[in-house]
C-alpha cells in the first residue's frame, strides 16, 4: 500500500515535471527577443534583414564566380599568379593594410565634439557602406578608437586639431545622403552639440593612407 | 531480516527521487515565471506572420553566412593548388593568409575576456524612460571601444566578428551587428594580453559606463576570463566597389 502510494506520487510529479519542461522549452524558443517587439519594429527588422541578406547573396554570387574561374583556370593549367595578386591587393585594401584611392566624402568637423560622437559618425559611415575610413589622416581599422573629451580628441595617439577631417571612400551620393538626411546622424549631432559644425563634401577622388597598426595577432592563434 | 534490509534501502531511494523531482519542479516553476520576462508583450494578431518572416530571414542569413565561409575555404584551397612558379605561389598564398587573418576572415582563439550585458530586470529609477532598461547599440559600442583601448586584438559580439566594416546599430528595437540581429544576453568576447580586465576596469570610460549606465539603470554586466576565448571568422561582404589599391594592377596583370 505504501509503495503503491509512493509510485503514484512519483508518477504524478514526473508527469507535471515533463509538462513543465515542455512548456519551458517552448517558451525559450519563442523568446529570442521577438515576442517583445511591436509590429512596427518587426516591419523594420524584416526590411533590414531582407536588404542585408541581399548583400550576402551578392557576396555568395561573387565568390561562386571566383571559385568557378579558379576551377576553369586550373583545368586549363593556367597560372593563377595574377589572380592571387589581385586577391591579395583587394584583401589588403579592405583590411586597411595598404593605401587606397576612390570616390567618397570628406566631413569637416569644427568646434567641440567628443570622441564618442566621432565614433557615432564612423559607425554611420560603415552602415552606409563606406569601404575605407580615415580620421585626421589616420586610417581606421579594428582597434582604432577615436576618444577623448571635446577639445582633446585623439586617435592612435594623434591629437585631432580644430577643425579636423573624416574621409570615407564609397558612393558619394549614398554616403552624403545617409549622413545628411532629415533626422540623420549629422542633424542629431548638431542638435546635441550646437557648438560644433559638421560639413559633408562629396569628392571624386580621395586617397587614404595605410594603417600604422600591426594587425598580426600576438595573443590569439588562427583556428581551422 | 532480509526484507527489512531491502526496505530500509528502498524507502530513502524513492524519497530522494521525489525530493529531487520536487526540487527540479521548483526550479522550472521559477524559470517559467521568470521567462515571462520584463520586456513588454504585445498581443496583436498581425505580429505572428511578421515574427515568422523574421525567423525565416534569420535562417536564410545563417545559411548564406555558412555558404560564404565554405566558398572562402574553397577559394583558399584552389589558390593553394594554383599552377605557376611554386615558390612565388607559396609566397603569395602566405601573404594572402596573413591578410585574411589581419582582416578578421579567420577565427582566432586565445586568452581573453568575455563581458555579458543583459537588460534590466528590476524597477527603473524614477523619471527613467521605459527603454532605458534595455541594452542598446550604444552600450555595446562603448564596451567594444573600451576593450580595444584596453588592448584587445580581436572582438566578437554574440559570435559576430567586429571588423573594419562592422556597424553596431539599433534597428526595429533590436541590436544589429554586421548583418545579424542579436538577442540578449549580449556576450562580447575579446582576445588580448593578460591583464585585459585590469586595464579595462581602470579606464575612466569603462567606470563611467558601469556607474552612469549599467548601475544607474540596473543593466546586468558580468565578466568571465576563460582560458580560451574563441572569436569566429567574419562571414560577410569583402567586395570593394569604389575603393582601389593605390597602384592598381593593370588589367592584364604584370
Amino acid at each position: 500500500m505504501r509503495s503503491r502510494n509512493a509510485q503514484l506520487s512519483v508518477t504524478a510529479v514526473a508527469f507535471l515535471l515533463g509538462l513543465l519542461v515542455v512548456v519551458q522549452l517552448r517558451s525559450q524558443v519563442g523568446l529570442s527577443g521577438l515576442e517583445a517587439r511591436s509590429a512596427q519594429e518587426l516591419t523594420v527588422l524584416v526590411a533590414n534583414l531582407t536588404s542585408r541578406n541581399d548583400q550576402l547573396r551578392r557576396e555568395v554570387a561573387t565568390l561562386e564566380r571566383e571559385v568557378s574561374d579558379l576551377t576553369q583556370a586550373a583545368a586549363r593549367g593556367e597560372s593563377s599568379i595574377d589572380r592571387l595578386r589581385i586577391d591579395l591587393a583587394r584583401l589588403r585594401v579592405w583590411a586597411g593594410l595598404d593605401p587606397v584611392v576612390g570616390p567618397g566624402i570628406r566631413i569637416t568637423v569644427g568646434g567641440l565634439l567628443p570622441g564618442s560622437a566621432v565614433e557615432e559618425l564612423i559607425n554611420e559611415l560603415r552602415n552606409a557602406g563606406a569601404e575605407a575610413i580615415a580620421v585626421g589622416g589616420v586610417r581606421i581599422v579594428p582597434g582604432s578608437v577615436v576618444a577623448g573629451p571635446p577639445g582633446a580628441v585623439s586617435v592612435e595617439n594623434t591629437a585631432l586639431g580644430d577643425p579636423f577631417e573624416i574621409e570615407a571612400i564609397g558612393s558619394p551620393e549614398t554616403l552624403t545622403g545617409s549622413l545628411t538626411r532629415m533626422g540623420g546622424i549629422v542633424a542629431q549631432l548638431s542638435a546635441r552639440f550646437p557648438e560644433a559644425t559638421i560639413t559633408v563634401t562629396p569628392l571624386d577622388r580621395l586617397r587614404l593612407p595605410a594603417t600604422d597598426r600591426d594587425l598580426r595577432p600576438t595573443h590569439g592563434t588562427p583556428t581551422l | 531480516m532480509a526484507s527489512l534490509g531491502e526496505r530500509l534501502r528502498r524507502v530513502p531511494s524513492w524519497q530522494v527521487t521525489l525530493g529531487a523531482a520536487l526540487l527540479a519542479l521548483g526550479f522550472l516553476v521559477a524559470a517559467q515565471l521568470r521567462s515571462e520576462g520584463p520586456r513588454v508583450r504585445y498581443t496583436s494578431q498581425e505580429r505572428a506572420p511578421l515574427i515568422e518572416t523574421v525567423l525565416s530571414l534569420q535562417r536564410q542569413q545563417d545559411a548564406l553566412k555558412t555558404r560564404i565561409l565554405e566558398l572562402n575555404d574553397a577559394i583558399r584551397e584552389l589558390q593553394r593548388r594554383g599552377e605557376g612558379s611554386a615558390a612565388l605561389v607559396a609566397e603569395l598564398n602566405r601573404q594572402i593568409e596573413a591578410a585574411r587573418v589581419a582582416a578578421g576572415l579567420v577565427a582566432l582563439e586565445g586568452p581573453g575576456l568575455v563581458l555579458q550585458l543583459t537588460d534590466a530586470t528590476g524597477p527603473l529609477p524614477p523619471g527613467a524612460n521605459p527603454t532605458d532598461g534595455l541594452v542598446k547599440s550604444d552600450d555595446i559600442r562603448t564596451l567594444v571601444e573600451e576593450l580595444w583601448l584596453a588592448g584587445a586584438e580581436a572582438i566578437a559580439v554574440n559570435g559576430e566578428r567586429v571588423t573594419v566594416s562592422t556597424a553596431i546599430l539599433d534597428i526595429g528595437g533590436s541590436v544589429l551587428v554586421n548583418s545579424a540581429y542579436l538577442a540578449p544576453p549580449y556576450q562580447i568576447a575579446a582576445i588580448g594580453p593578460p591583464g585585459l580586465y585590469d586595464r579595462l576596469s581602470a579606464s575612466a570610460g569603462f567606470v563611467d559606463f558601469v556607474v552612469n549606465r549599467a548601475d544607474a539603470f540596473g543593466l546586468g554586466l558580468s565578466f568571465a576570463e576563460p582560458e580560451r576565448v574563441v572569436v569566429p571568422a567574419y562571414a560577410g561582404t569583402v567586395t570593394l566597389r569604389y575603393a582601389r589599391p593605390e597602384a592598381s594592377p593593370s588589367p592584364g596583370g604584370s
